[in-house]
């Protein structure tokens, strides 16, 4: 069927056009017109001196289509793979749906999940402190990291075929397994540290020598435990959006009632 | 302070690019990254940084909203936020203030972006009538008109953003001083919802030790940011190794949380 063969470049080629994976992306087929343009050159070499064929592959995968951005190679690779050993297309195409939700799944959970708070956190801390490398290192990593898992996905999509897929996601399981407790870790951590509220109420109490002393809450709430009004608030927060259900807007709606009526109060600072 | 003509420009470019790069899925879009290059365009990097983390902390989390719910779009705090926090720092905005003050703009511009999904539908049907006169050319057009369309609408809200920072100004400086204060306050307990959601997402039963894990370290030990990433990697990859030995993978438990933390 294919009148010509591609070389690796070509797969990498793909690969790297994950980045416009998006660029036609709309509410009627999501990523399908960007997928299709994706493998545009790959088809265009396979099919050089055939427009029907051309038309009709482009035309068969401008349907829906939504996926991990940095895992799709993957998909793409094994993709054409398949095109030039002539499988049939209605088997192209299953394999195609069956693995674009997986692989936005495992693509999620490291990428959003596990890479960009880390690196967002970091990265904002060392802004905190006014270093220019802050957002630096968060754009270096992030992309630097996301270059590698467009290539290497299209390379392992190029060379295992088709049978490999559950041992794969098993493995990248079990890596993201280890990116969420890394990534809890920092950002509970971050939580408390960034969460910043604090109470300025003081009474006096009556010492039994009749003497007077200031109490400050905040220093009685520190003994306790250090931090405990930002991990109250947050624990409610969570407690809001796991169990309640809640939106962004109202929980940024009560944030700043409660900022605003607290602190004119003179209970929070 | 005022801003430039040239700046106005250099702002709607920066943030025509910075959205763009929201579909390229290169982390541009951003209030770390944003924030940082309105910062040096105006001129003051100190606040642009100090807004791009308040905001990115923030915001971190509404990137990762699931299902139907719209998240409210970065180009809030990073680029109207920065602009406001930058021109009114002389006039008692701090960067906190400054973050609750552009939560409006950050959920409009969400709403614009909505309208340029649904609009951009259209692409759709242009593609296949291009395909059915074997017009590859105008196919890839249409493949590539969302981005396009993206670093336009940037550029307009950034370019606007900034050329009408003189009468959102007038319009801030109307608010009292005890409300400036509170949405300081507000501000600063913000990040509890980008921190919430993203726990919210990855929240198994048996991550609760890495929590403890992390507030130890902040709360008592008073860790740097990395060390924290470091002891937490540590951990991490010890029960790695000892569900590697057992021969059973870590199993996964979706629990109710009474009260998370």
């Amino acid at each position: 069927m294919a009148s010509n063969r591609l070389e690796k470049k070509d797969y990498i080629k793909t690969s790297l056009r994950a980045y416009f994976l998006q660029n036609g992306f709309n509410y009627g087929n999501y990523q399908g017109l960007g997928y299709a343009n994706m493998l545009y050159p790959a088809l265009r070499k396979m099919y050089r001196d055939d427009d029907d064929k051309l038309q009709e592959a482009l035309k068969e995968n401008i349907e829906f289509f939504n996926t991990n951005i940095h895992f799709v190679p993957f998909i793409s690779s094994l993709h054409l793979v398949m095109l030039e050993n002539d499988t049939p297309t209605k088997e192209v195409r299953n394999i195609k749906m069956a693995l674009m939700g997986p692989l936005a799944g495992i693509g999620d959970s490291l990428a959003q999940f596990c890479l960009a708070p880390l690196f967002a956190t970091i990265g904002a801390s060392l802004a905190m402190d006014g270093l220019l490398m802050g957002p630096i290192l968060f754009f270096l990593g992030m992309n630097i990291v996301l270059l590698l898992a467009k290539v290497l996905s299209g390379l392992w999509g190029y060379k295992l075929g088709t049978s490999i897929i559950a041992t794969l996601s098993s493995k990248m399981e079990q890596i993201s397994n280890v990116a969420s407790m890394i990534g809890v870790t920092v950002i509970s951590g971050l939580a408390v540290n960034f969460v910043k509220i604090t109470t300025p109420i003081k009474y006096v109490a009556a010492m039994p020598d009749n003497q007077e002393k200031i109490v400050a809450i905040q220093d009685m709430i520190d003994a306790i435990a250090p931090r405990l009004l930002p991990v109250l608030f947050t624990g409610l927060i969570f407690y809001l959006i796991k169990v309640k259900k809640w939106t962004t807007y109202k929980l940024v709606m009560l944030t700043i009632v409660i900022g605003v009526v607290l602190s004119c109060l003179g209970i929070i600072a | 302070m005022t801003i430039s003509m040239f700046q106005c420009v250099l702002i709607g470019l920066w943030t025509g690019l910075c959205l763009a790069g929201m579909l390229l899925g290169i982390y541009t879009n951003r209030c770390l990254i944003m924030a940082t290059g309105v910062g040096l365009i105006l001129g003051d990097l100190p606040t642009g940084l100090a807004m791009g983390a308040v905001g990115e902390l923030a915001f971190m989390g509404f990137g990762v909203s699931q299902g139907g719910s719209v998240p409210p779009n970065p180009m809030g705090p990073g680029i109207v936020g920065t602009i406001i926090a930058i021109t009114m720092k002389d006039a008692g905005i701090d960067v906190g203030s400054a973050l609750a003050l552009s939560f409006p703009f950050a959920v409009a511009f969400q709403f614009i972006i909505t309208a340029t999904y649904t609009f951009a539908t259209t692409l759709t049907s242009v593609a296949y009538k291009a395909l059915d006169k074997k017009d590859f050319r105008t196919f890839r057009m249409a493949a590539n008109l969302t981005v396009i369309i993206f670093a336009v609408v940037g550029f307009i809200i950034g370019f606007a953003g900034a050329f009408s920072s003189d009468g959102l100004q007038k319009v801030i400086s109307l608010i009292p001083g005890w409300l400036s204060t509170g949405l300081g306050m507000a501000g600063k307990m913000l990040p509890a919802i980008g921190f919430a959601m993203i726990l919210n997402v990855m929240a198994k039963r048996e991550l609760i030790p890495f929590v403890l894990l992390g507030y130890i370290c902040i709360a008592y030990l008073n860790l740097p940011v990395m060390g924290v990433a470091v002891l937490g990697t540590a951990v991490a990859l010890m029960v790695f190794f000892n569900a590697g030995k057992k021969g059973e993978s870590v199993e996964e438990v979706e629990v109710e949380f009474e009260d998370g933390i």
